[in-house]
Formats: structure tokens, sequence, C-alpha cells
């Protein structure tokens, strides 16, 4: 099982510092829920995918769009429900099946949701796992909450694994193929594959637990500390575009003045 | 030579008990599918949620749920859904583990009260599928997010009943994990 979403590519993304890049997702995430004029956050979502595009390649920008399609149809058919007071588009047989209100509020959900999802997604794939958990902690995260998280990447795979060979262990138990006096009973089935996984990881904590403190948890001085990300010339410029970037789409495209 | 107090050994098995479930969490939801009559899967992540809730306490059921949940949704490529489900399954956990472990917290000796675990799961349930619900309706609408609230439901029932079961399955196969709390 992998445990990372970084993908190797080129852009300005890639140059752009962490600590501003995730300050714009946020601010970006935000601006999708404001007032603004549709052209103004279509754009914006576009602008976003074509970073996409460039940055990782066509293929790879196509990920996200399949990953959301199933709730994009989904919110296709779910269009003949909703607004039926508004204005009537098309309907069959006396039934509204599409009004105005209900593809404005397509127009606007979908708008958003892309974007969003594009956002985070090009987030986690331009920046190194490493430099999000030293952006985390340089906004604050404690030693310990990272502590928390290293460890459990660390275990992720490790636990996969184990559990990989617990199923397939298990798995011999099941009857012989063309045996049919047995039905299948998924749920019962799972149980002590489950049972296994869990007592193979919970025998791990006290091992952990000691390592910690040898390699010195708890201690006065400590013998060790989280790399810092590195001052780096032009980290007040980034931020200044990661704060100016959203504000002027704001002022661009708010539907209040 | 310095040594480790206990209250720093105790942070230390706390921090790698959170650290090996969120992790247990993060394989659960990824790995372990259960097919459905639609040709569907559920994932199994509220098993280890409830498990967690119920022997641990609320904090590690809190801090697993929510910190597992949002790392698999990262590692799955749903990174939208993230800070979502980090507060969603988080407070699933806290509130499960509130209700099944009051007596303990109060100082009652023993495990968990069938009647409470199922009153607190009952509660994960509610909270889990609402949770989505209300989260989708923002994202997506209300009316489209009604047709995830009873693959959810199914989800986080199953998660329940497992929950339960495991929770006792495990204490007789590994006993040592009674001394593991939060």
């Amino acid at each position: 099982m992998t445990t990372n979403t970084f993908i190797a590519g080129k852009g300005f993304l890639y140059r752009f510092d962490p600590r501003a890049k995730l300050l714009l997702l946020v601010l970006l995430c935000a601006f999708v829920f404001l007032p603004v004029s549709m052209p103004g956050l279509w754009l914006v979502v576009a602008v976003v995918f074509l970073t996409t595009w460039s940055s990782t390649g066509f293929k790879q920008a196509l990920h996200p769009l399949r990953s959301i399609l199933p709730l994009l149809i989904i919110m296709v058919v779910f269009i003949p429900l909703t607004h039926r007071d508004s204005e009537v588009v098309l309907s069959i047989s006396g039934f509204p099946l599409v009004t105005t209100g209900a593809l404005e509020n397509f127009n606007l959900l979908a708008a958003r949701f892309i974007g969003i999802t594009y956002m985070c997604t090009l987030f986690f794939w331009t920046t190194p796992m490493g430099d999000i958990m030293l952006t985390l902690r340089w906004y604050g995260l404690s030693h310990k909450a990272a502590l928390v998280l290293t460890l459990a990447f660390r275990f992720i795979p490790f636990i996969a694994d184990a559990f990989q060979m617990i199923q397939d262990s298990h798995s011999m138990r099941e009857p012989n193929l063309g045996e049919k006096d047995r039905r299948r009973q998924p749920l019962a089935d799972v149980v002590p594959t489950v049972t296994s996984a869990l007592v193979f990881a919970l025998k791990s904590i006290p091992q952990l637990a000691m390592s910690l403190e040898h390699r010195g948890f708890g201690r006065a001085g400590a013998r060790s500390a989280y790399r810092r990300l590195a001052p780096r010339k032009g980290l007040f410029t980034h931020f200044f575009f990661s704060v100016m970037i959203p504000a002027s789409l704001w002022l661009v495209f708010n539907t209040l003045g | 030579m310095e040594k480790t107090n206990v209250s720093s050994q105790k942070t230390a098995l706390r921090i790698a008990l959170v650290a090996v479930l969120t992790a247990v969490v993060v394989v659960f939801t990824l790995m372990v599918r259960v097919p459905t009559p639609l040709k569907g899967y559920i994932s199994l992540c509220d098993v280890v949620i409830y498990f967690a809730a119920y022997l641990f306490g609320p904090w590690a059921a809190a801090i697993a749920g929510g910190l597992g949940t949002g790392l698999a949704d990262l590692l799955g490529g749903y990174a939208q859904w993230a800070p979502l489900s980090f507060i969603i399954h988080g407070a699933q956990g806290l509130l499960v583990a509130l209700i099944a472990r009051a007596p303990i917290s109060a100082g009652v000796r023993g495990d968990a009260p069938f009647i409470r675990m199922v009153m607190g799961g009952l509660l994960g349930v509610i909270v889990m599928a609402g949770g989505y619900y209300i989260a989708g309706g923002f994202l997506y609408g209300f009316e489209p997010a009604l047709v995830e609230v009873p693959l959810n439901l199914l989800q986080a029932g199953v998660g329940m009943v497992l929950g339960i079961i495991v929770s006792k399955t495990v204490q007789k196969a590994y006993p040592p994990v009674r001394s593991l709390y939060w």
C-alpha cells in the first residue's frame, strides 16, 4: 500500500512554498462558498484544472474527475426533484423535468464540488508528505500530534502487509471450489480475520511505546527534534500571492456590489 | 542517567496506541471491503472506531477514528473529504465511547455494559450518517446526498455489530489489551 500522494511534475506549484500553498488552498476553498458570479466560479475551476493538467499531465488530471463522476451523475439524476416551482425548461407529459432553478443550482454545486476536489487534490499531488507535515508543524501542530501522524504513516504498510497475510491464511480455511454445502457469509467470515489483524496490531503497541522511551521521549533534554522548514527567500512574496489571488478574485467576481 | 517519569511513559503508550489504531483504521478503510447486494462495497473503518471506543475510551477513538479516516481519504484520492471525515468520524468515536464507557469513567470496574454499547453505537450510526448527509448537502446538494444515507447507515450499522463482536473476541484472544487504555 502506498502512503505517498506526491506526484513528480513540473510547474510553479512545485516551487511554491507549502506554507503559502496551504493558505491559498484554504482561502480558495472558502472563496467557492462566497456569493460570486457563475462565470467567475467556473473560471477559477478551469484555471485549477489547467494547472493540474500542466503540472501532472492530462491523463493524471482526469483522475479526480473520474472519482467524482458517479456523484455528478447522481446530481444530474436528482435535478427533476429540485426547484420544481421555478420556470420550466423541459417537461414530459406535464411533469416539469428540468427547471431554470434546478439548472442554476446544479451549475453552482457542480462548480463548487469540482473546484474543491481539484484544489485539494492538487495540493497533495504537488507537495511531498514530509513538507506537509513540516508545514502543519509550522502552523502550530504539536510535537506529539506530529509523532502520532508520522508513526501512523510508518505503520500503515506494515499492518497492511500483515493484514494481507492474515487474510490469505484465513482464506485457506474456506471450502474447496465446487463444494456448495456451505453458504458464504461475508460478515461472519470477516470476524476471524479482523480479530487476528487487530491482535497483531495491538501487540506492537507496547514495543512501540518502549521504543519511544528508548529514543528519549519524555526526557527533559530531547535527543531529537523535527526538522524545520528552511526560511526561504521569497516566502513573504508567496504569502502575498496566496492572499492576493483569492482577494482579487473576490473583488472581481463578487455579486454583492 | 536521566529517567523517564511515569507520566511520560503513559504519554508514550498513548501515542503508540493512537498511532497504531490510526494505521489500522487506514488499512481497514482502504483494504477491507464487504460486498453489498447492489454490487457495491462498504468499508470496515467503523469497526475499528467502535472497537477503539469500546475498549480504549473517547480520546483514542476520536483521534484514531478522525485521523485514520482522514488519512484514508487522502491516500484513496478523495482529499476533499478528508477534513469532513476527520470531524465526522472523530465525533462518532468520541460520542460512542462517552456513552458506552460512562460507568467505567465513573469508577465501575469491568467492561462497558452491552446495553450502553448498543446505545452509544446507535448514536454513532446517526452521527456518521447524519454528518455525511449534512456535509454532502453543502457540497453537492441535499437531494443527491440522500442517496448515500442508506449506505452510510449500513456501513455504520455493520461497524457497530462487528465492533461489539470484535471487542469481545479480541479481549479473549489477547487479554493484555485491558492494560492498554487512554
